[in-house]
């Protein structure tokens, strides 16, 4: 079956369809999440040699290994014999091999056949032992950048570092924030169902002028418990990052948001410089280690959400990184993994933790709003009600940047951003000319 | 461990009934005054966790959080609560884990049963309360629910458990 995909993106409108057709969303695995890079892991999930950890990758389950050697390693988790799965799903060590539990084939961690049971059956026949194929497929590509494994399923395409453009500041930002310069995951993983596809999630992530709507439950019910408090109270940290969704939409406009090729971006927050104890205390251990200038430089850098489309979005300020996993078109899973900035005190990182518990947890008091308004999007969109999906809010006033383009908090930009990459991936003509889109100067 | 009396058995299976219901009738205010003032509300993520400040966790509330989380139930604009979430406890095998000086720890199995707009959820877990006398009845210290899932995905948690 041929799927009619042009005219389905337009520079600055979607045809519903993009969201809610299952064919569709098939092809995006093939197309998409089959070519770009897509965020696997971090290296500190996998300290030790043995060590591995499991996830998908589009619809291919992976398993991410580290190697005697010390190297990490991203294959299908697949034993070339039968086709089981090799390890369970989840992390653990492997010991110094990996052991098929079917029959006993056992691989070196990069991969590599080590040995199977009855050897001499195998001689004088067509399967070749020797043969690469009876090792663990390995994925097409796998790069990492400063400690965060990405991986990517097609031999083609731009290395990692060109891929990541200007998104890539904000992973440096990430670690350069802690003051020994390395970052690792810690305290568990959360995990979310969304009953929505998955770049409805992603075009959430800038959309400013959502959080005064959607989220007027919890930012008045943090206004509240403020203003319940003996007056001159300040305002605890639980209710400065839920009542900050309440701030009208002049706040949001003087954000300045940025796109890259390739789908990325992210947010501009303002910079405020915290004055807590908590903060106080982490800021005078990056001064320690880094001065009192290079400190300021770090964490003048002052992000929101930052989108690597289309596997993950990082929070530099509350190191964490929300991984997407589409599952189908209609449902997607988030994970939420929390990071340790080395040699910050140890309240920075129960600070990183409060966060994730009250924003991004299952039991988030501000995303169960979120969650409502992408439901009822995607059961809208499947409805006869009408075809096109608006991107049109500031379209055509976005200035050009190296490898992008910038744009006030309010634009829809990031939208636009994200199905322009969104069309190259699927070999869709979007009928934009050449500058409009992509907004490139080199 | 075993419950002194029949009288202590009674006296602490109505707390944790008079809980339940408080919860499944949306009583927030009553249910938050059954706590200490630094009691904690707590739904570990994963099995066994034995820290909610370095870990996180499904819940991991104070006052201050359980507050916040009743007063966005009962917004008019609670987008997610539009139809709210309804609930019903089963609570068993309520056992008596510790007893000390004005305090003690109860074991007990839930089962809840949860449904919203089109959905209805199970959960079933291990519930310890760890419990202070104070001068009108207990007071809830620690209640932490062991979820027999907790370390599944989930969709939104909106209620406490």
């Amino acid at each position: 079956m041929t799927i009619e995909l042009q005219g389905l993106v337009q520079p600055d409108r979607v045809h519903k369809r993009v969201y809610t057709d299952p064919a569709i969303f098939e092809l995006e695995m093939d197309r998409v999440f089959g070519q770009a890079w897509l965020y696997v892991g971090h290296e500190s999930q996998v300290p030790k040699p043995g060590d591995y950890c499991t996830t998908r990758l589009g619809r291919e389950p992976v398993v991410m290994v580290r190697h005697t050697d010390g190297q990490v390693h991203v294959m299908f988790n697949r034993c070339p014999h039968k086709g089981a799965k090799l390890v369970p799903d989840g992390s653990g060590s492997a010991g110094k091999f990996l052991r098929c539990l079917y029959h006993g084939w056992t691989f070196k961690c990069d991969g590599s056949l080590l040995s199977v049971p009855l050897r001499s059956g195998y001689e004088c026949t067509a399967l070749d032992l020797k043969d690469p194929q009876y090792g663990v497929r390995k994925v097409a590509r796998v790069a990492t950048y400063r400690g965060f494994v990405f991986a990517s399923l097609s031999e083609d395409g731009p290395e990692l570092k060109e891929f990541l453009g200007g998104a890539a500041t904000s992973l440096d930002n990430f670690c350069d924030r802690a003051p020994e310069g390395e970052v690792e995951v810690a305290g568990g993983v959360q995990r979310v169902i969304q009953r929505n596809n998955w770049k409805i999630f992603f075009e959430n992530l800038h959309d400013t002028i959502h959080a005064v709507a959607t989220h007027e439950s919890s930012w008045r019910a943090a206004k509240e418990e403020h203003e319940a408090m003996p007056a001159g109270t300040p305002k605890p940290f639980e209710v400065v990052i839920v009542d900050g969704n309440g701030e009208p939409l002049e706040f949001w406009e003087k954000l300045e948001l940025k796109g890259y090729d390739h789908g990325h971006g992210f947010m501009e927050g303002i910079f405020v410089p915290p004055t807590d104890p908590v903060s106080l205390a982490y800021v005078a251990s990056l001064e320690a280690s880094q001065g009192a200038v290079r400190a300021d430089e770090i964490l003048r850098v002052n992000r929101h959400n930052t989108i690597v489309y289309p596997s993950c979005s990082p929070h530099t300020s509350f190191q964490q990184i929300r991984v997407i996993r589409p599952l189908s078109v209609d449902r997607t899973l988030v994970e939420i993994f929390s990071f340790r900035l080395k040699g910050a005190p140890e309240a920075t990182f129960q600070r990183t933790l409060k966060y994730t518990n009250i924003v991004n947890s299952p039991s988030s008091n501000v995303m169960p709003d979120d969650l409502e308004a992408y439901n009822r999007v995607q059961e809208g969109l499947g409805s006869d009600g009408g075809d096109w999906v608006s991107m049109h809010r500031a379209a055509g006033r976005d200035q050009p940047l190296p490898g992008g383009r910038a744009s006030n908090g309010n634009s829809e930009m990031p939208s636009r951003n994200m199905f322009a990459a969104w069309a190259g991936y699927m070999g869709v003509d979007t009928g934009a000319k050449t500058n409009e889109l992509a907004g490139s100067v080199e | 461990m075993n419950f002194r009396d029949w009288n202590e058995q009674q006296d602490l299976t109505q707390f944790l009934h008079h809980e339940a219901r408080l919860l499944d009738e949306h009583r927030w205010d009553e249910w938050q005054k059954l706590f200490t003032p630094d009691g904690l509300y707590w739904v570990p993520l994963v099995h066994g966790q034995v820290d909610h400040l370095n870990h996180a966790s499904l819940f991991c509330e104070d006052a201050l959080l359980r507050s916040m989380r009743a007063r966005r139930l009962e917004q008019a604009r609670a987008y997610s609560q539009q139809p709210p979430t309804r609930t019903v406890h089963v609570l068993g095998n309520i056992a008596l884990e510790s007893r000390d000086d004005g305090c003690c720890t109860v074991r007990s199995t839930l089962l809840l049963l949860e449904w919203r707009k089109t959905e209805q959820r199970t959960f079933g877990g291990s519930v310890l309360h760890t419990l202070r006398r104070a001068d009108d009845g207990w007071r809830i210290q620690t209640k932490r629910v062991d979820l027999v899932n907790c370390d599944a995905p989930h969709e939104a948690l909106q209620v406490f458990m």
